[in-house]
């Protein structure tokens, strides 16, 4: 509980509305969208400008308060979840737009800028700037840039990190950094921009992102391939790839996900299939034509159920739309939803999907599988309920025993949410203690006092959010 | 095995069904559309906040605190968040059952309780009572006000509630219930027999309106019956968190329409539509299930109706206007109706229908929220004139009076050009003389 003289400071100098002490708002920037875990924070701060961050990082200084960045809270493994109570820093209202810069392609923008708005902003100037999350219409661009979010565009155009050029912001101690510039080329010294992009808020406070933006593609094709047998559609993506066709999205959906988006959307997807394959190509219309055939020709190879191509550009965004809830949509049928984010080699496919078919039966749990196929990365999702606890172990059982495969398989254990509080274990498995022991000394480097976002990545002390804290104002 | 649903810190009368709570897994999608969150930026005024304080007064880590109670009164219930959310979750309606707990937890003070419940239990029920206290307006007025600013016990006196109070409600009439026949034939080739649900505020305040609602029904080749004994369809008091007296309404209508054994029922309020078809969900295990099935199957808006019948267009005669349609929650949200109202309009010879940005935006009147919340009300009704202003249409068409009342007075205060018309006015201009 902090007392009321640090609250009244805290108001004066980052403004009286931006700061939250009652119960009640601090129930709320307790949790992100990680199922099972949610802290509670001591105070919540939204500065409005680098001031006002600065003067927030100075009382939490002052005080010892644990500072835990937060972006939408769309986060799937607990990074902004305040694990020690403390501070949560909110960086929404830091949400302009700054510049586009049509000279250099680049548009720079406030970390609480959202994902959609700076996609807009740059097609606004006939730009294009790719990184797509499913979140994108909540999630923030620092949220974005901390967890090095992916998307559906992800295959052809890459994740968040391909296209940020520059960042700036403040490390606990005050610190103000700029890693990075405007400049297509730069080797100078250790790249700093690097380590911060899927630095999942332990390292430093980033307020202002750089990007690179593209031209957009000219044309585009989306077609849908429905599989009786799921493996048959893993064995058409390695196909694609193999081929060396590499559509803009290539997304996968199981049964039980497709019933689940046709629940709420309602646009015909087909309930009885085992598998559907979303696949868009884009680019310059011949080689648009060209790669359309190319991906036609091997799913027929393959023996695809159903091959069709979306009548026109409303029905492609629509199915793309549809696709972005798949995670919620399946939280319809359950009151809780674990999802992994399992990545792969792609020539693994089919083994990883009969592999999840055989765990599935083990340890009898209900499991929807959907994800970025076409990048290897897989969202298996536990349809549960956290009330019971003995299913829930047999989900973490499940769980475990996948990622030991995909460990084995030269996969990693996150493709794109992050390690946050929900991965810590598997983590230390893919990297051993000699690889812990790096990056811990690297988190040392920005943060001595361990204070930013502590409880997360690194497996050691509490194994959960601690959440006795109270609450309110003392005098 | 999973434990049992708690009530926890609720009461358990009428308290939200734990389910329905935790089926929200915090995904966030409906941050994007809430638009007391797009004002406040404070999590708790968003649906995942306010499904997560639900959340923990259920699992007995909060007490129903006056904060849960003012965010469930700060939400429009316009069930934006419904549409968005692919999980399925209603945070409007868990609010509405919120509200009810607040009446528990907090009651009003003693004066405000009782006008409170002079106007839920006894003046709405019964439209005699409403309309002879509806005259003179200018009692109401008064009476709404003292209402307003008065129930939830804070000092929300300010100098624009009076303003308001007095500008937005238009000079009353006669109510239109006591006026319209009974019945109204048919013209032409008979398609049907139509009930129409006569909503107290078109009565009384749209009368004209709804005036063009039967002679178009009437127009189109319908039977109009319209029943005197009408009640209140309910809408103020789930809003209010009245749910008790709603359920006796709602069995009052159930019974006096299904008599009437019309084809279809069919009304112009979108408050009312929304409201009726809640009925089979209020009333479950608590009246006969074939019959509140049969009733929730006749229910129709008269856009969804006139889109699902047909329009006989032969004899309209041209209107030329350009237009601009805003969405009524009740109507997008409530009923998923976003496509008929928009057909009706496109089938009226030259009118030429001018989209707007974000059309199914609350207009920020939701109720008494207009006056109750009046300043976080003239911002959501700004952002949605702003849009308006944009499309540069000749006329402004929705289909609900709450809104209506909150836009026209809005394009007043603003000077803008643009008059506000329900959708049956602007058919109605092109009706046979
Ligand atoms: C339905 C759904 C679909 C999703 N789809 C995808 C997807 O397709 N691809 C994908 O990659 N992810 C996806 N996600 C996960 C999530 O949306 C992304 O991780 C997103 O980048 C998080 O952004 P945010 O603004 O919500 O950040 P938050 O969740 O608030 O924070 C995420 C992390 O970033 C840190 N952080 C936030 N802002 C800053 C800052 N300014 N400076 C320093 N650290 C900061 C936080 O401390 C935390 O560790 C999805 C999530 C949901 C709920
Ligand atoms: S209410 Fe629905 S859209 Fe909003 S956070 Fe919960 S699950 Fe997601
Ligand atoms: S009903 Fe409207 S105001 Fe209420 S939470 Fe949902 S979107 Fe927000």
């Amino acid at each position: 509980m902090l007392s009321r003289t640090i609250i009244d400071h805290l108001q004066q100098r980052v403004g009286a509305g931006n700061v939250y002490h009652e119960r009640e708002d601090l129930l709320v920037y307790g949790y992100d969208a990680t199922p099972e875990i949610a802290g509670l924070p001591e105070v919540a701060v939204f500065p409005e400008n680098r001031e006002g961050l600065q003067a927030a990082l100075e009382v939490s200084r002052q005080e010892g308060l644990a500072v835990t960045p937060r972006g939408a809270a769309t986060g799937l493994s607990g990074g902004s979840i305040p694990f020690q109570g403390g501070m949560v820093l909110g960086l929404t209202r830091m949400n302009r737009i700054l510049e586009i810069d049509e000279e250099n392609l680049t548009a720079t923008a406030e970390a609480g800028v959202i994902t959609v708005d700076l996609f807009n902003a740059a097609a606004a100037r006939g730009l294009f700037y790719p990184p797509d999350p499913g979140s994108q219409n909540v999630s923030t661009l620092g949220g974005n840039v901390a967890e090095n979010a992916g998307g559906l565009r992800g295959l052809k155009y890459g994740v968040t990190r391909n296209y940020v050029m520059a960042l700036s912001g403040l490390l606990y101690d005050g610190t103000e950094f700029i890693a990075g510039n405007k400049c297509v080329k730069d080797v100078a010294g250790y790249s700093l921009r690097d380590l911060l992009v899927g630095s999942e808020g332990t390292l430093g406070i980033i307020t202002e992102v750089t990007v690179r933006l593209i031209n957009p593609p000219q044309d585009k094709r989306t077609l849908l391939a429905y599989f009786r047998d799921i493996r048959t559609a893993g064995e058409a993506v390695s196909r694609i790839i193999a081929a060396r066709i590499i559509p803009a999205t290539l997304e996968i959906m199981d049964k039980t996900t497709i019933n689940c988006v046709e629940d709420y959307a309602g646009i015909g997807l087909p309930r009885e299939m085992g598998a559907l394959l979303l696949i868009e190509v884009d680019g310059h219309p011949a080689v648009v034509a060209d790669e359309a055939e190319g991906v036609r020709k091997i799913l027929e190879k393959v023996r695809a159920d159903v091959i069709r191509q979306a009548a026109n550009a409303e029905e492609a965004a629509q199915l793309t739309a549809a696709r972005r809830t798949a995670l919620s949509a399946v939280a319809r049928v359950s009151p809780t939803t674990i999802l992994e984010d399992a990545t792969i080699p792609r020539s693994r496919l089919a083994e990883t999907f009969a592999e999840i078919e055989r765990l599935k039966e083990k340890y009898a749990i209900h499991v929807a599988t959907f994800g970025h196929a076409g990048d290897g990365n897989l969202h298996p999702t536990a349809v549960t309920d956290e009330r019971n606890h003995q299913e829930i172990e047999k989900v973490h059982a499940f769980f475990s025993d996948l990622y030991e495969k995909v460990l084995s398989m030269g996969g990693t254990v996150s493709g794109e949410h992050g390690i946050g509080i929900a991965k810590k274990g598997y983590l230390l498995r893919q990297f051993g203690e000699g690889g812990m022991g790096v990056m811990r000394r690297i988190k040392d480097a920005f943060d001595p006092g361990g204070r930013l976002n502590p409880g997360k990545i690194f497996l050691e002390g509490a194994s959960s959010p601690d959440v006795r804290i109270q609450g309110g104002v003392h005098d | 095995m999973t434990e049992t649903s708690p009530t926890g810190n609720f009461h358990p009368d009428d308290a939200p069904a734990y389910e329905s709570i935790l089926q929200c897994m915090r995904c966030g999608f409906c941050l994007a559309v809430c638009p007391t969150y797009a004002l406040t930026n404070r999590e708790r005024s968003s649906p995942r906040g306010r499904a997560a304080l639900a959340r923990a007064v259920a699992e007995g880590k909060l007490e129903f605190t006056p904060a849960v109670r003012d965010e469930a009164f700060l939400c429009l219930d316009c069930k934006a968040c419904s549409t968005a959310c692919p999980s399925g979750v209603r945070v409007g309606t868990i609010m509405e059952f919120c509200r009810s707990q607040a009446q528990i937890f907090h009651p009003p003070s003693l004066p405000a309780g009782m006008l409170r419940d002079f106007i839920l239990k006894r003046m709405l029920p019964s439209p005699a009572l409403m309309e002879t206290s509806m005259l003179p307006a200018r009692l109401y007025q008064r009476l709404g006000l003292q209402w307003a600013v008065r129930r939830l016990g804070i000092n929300r006196f300010l100098p624009g509630v009076l303003d308001k109070m007095e500008g937005i409600l238009p000079t009353l009439g006669p109510p239109l219930r006591t006026e319209i026949p009974q019945f109204i034939p048919a013209q032409g080739k008979k398609r049907g027999r139509v009930a129409f649900f006569l909503g107290c505020a078109m009565s009384l305040v749209f009368p004209d309106v709804s005036r063009w609602t039967a002679r178009i029904l009437s127009q189109q080749g319908f039977d109009v019956v319209t029943p005197k004994e009408v009640k209140c369809c309910g809408a103020p008091h789930l809003a209010e968190g009245d749910r008790e007296t709603a359920r006796r309404l709602a069995l009052i209508n159930i019974d006096l329409f299904l008599a009437l054994n019309a084809d279809y029922i069919v009304t112009d309020c979108a408050g009312c539509g929304c409201a009726l078809k809640e009925y089979e969900e209020i009333l479950e295990d608590r009246a006969d299930h074939e019959r509140l099935r049969l009733f929730r199957s006749k229910i129709r808006d008269i856009s969804e109706f006139l889109a699902e019948v047909g329009i006989r267009t032969e004899e309209l005669r041209p209107v030329p206007l350009s237009v601009t349609y805003h969405e009524p929650c009740h109507l997008v949200h409530g009923q998923g109706l976003s496509g008929p109202p928009r057909q009706v309009i496109r089938a009226i010879p030259g009118v030429e229908l001018r989209e707007m940005k974000e059309s199914n935006w609350c207009c920020g009147m939701a109720g008494s929220f207009a006056i109750k919340e009046l300043e976080t009300s003239r911002r959501i009704l700004e952002r949605k004139l702003a849009n308006v202003r944009a499309t540069g249409a000749d006329a402004l068409v929705t289909a609900n009076p709450g809104c209506h009342l909150q836009l026209a007075w809005g394009v007043r205060e603003l000077g803008m050009k643009q008059p506000v018309l329900h959708v049956v006015e602007l058919l109605g201009r092109s009706l046979p003389a």
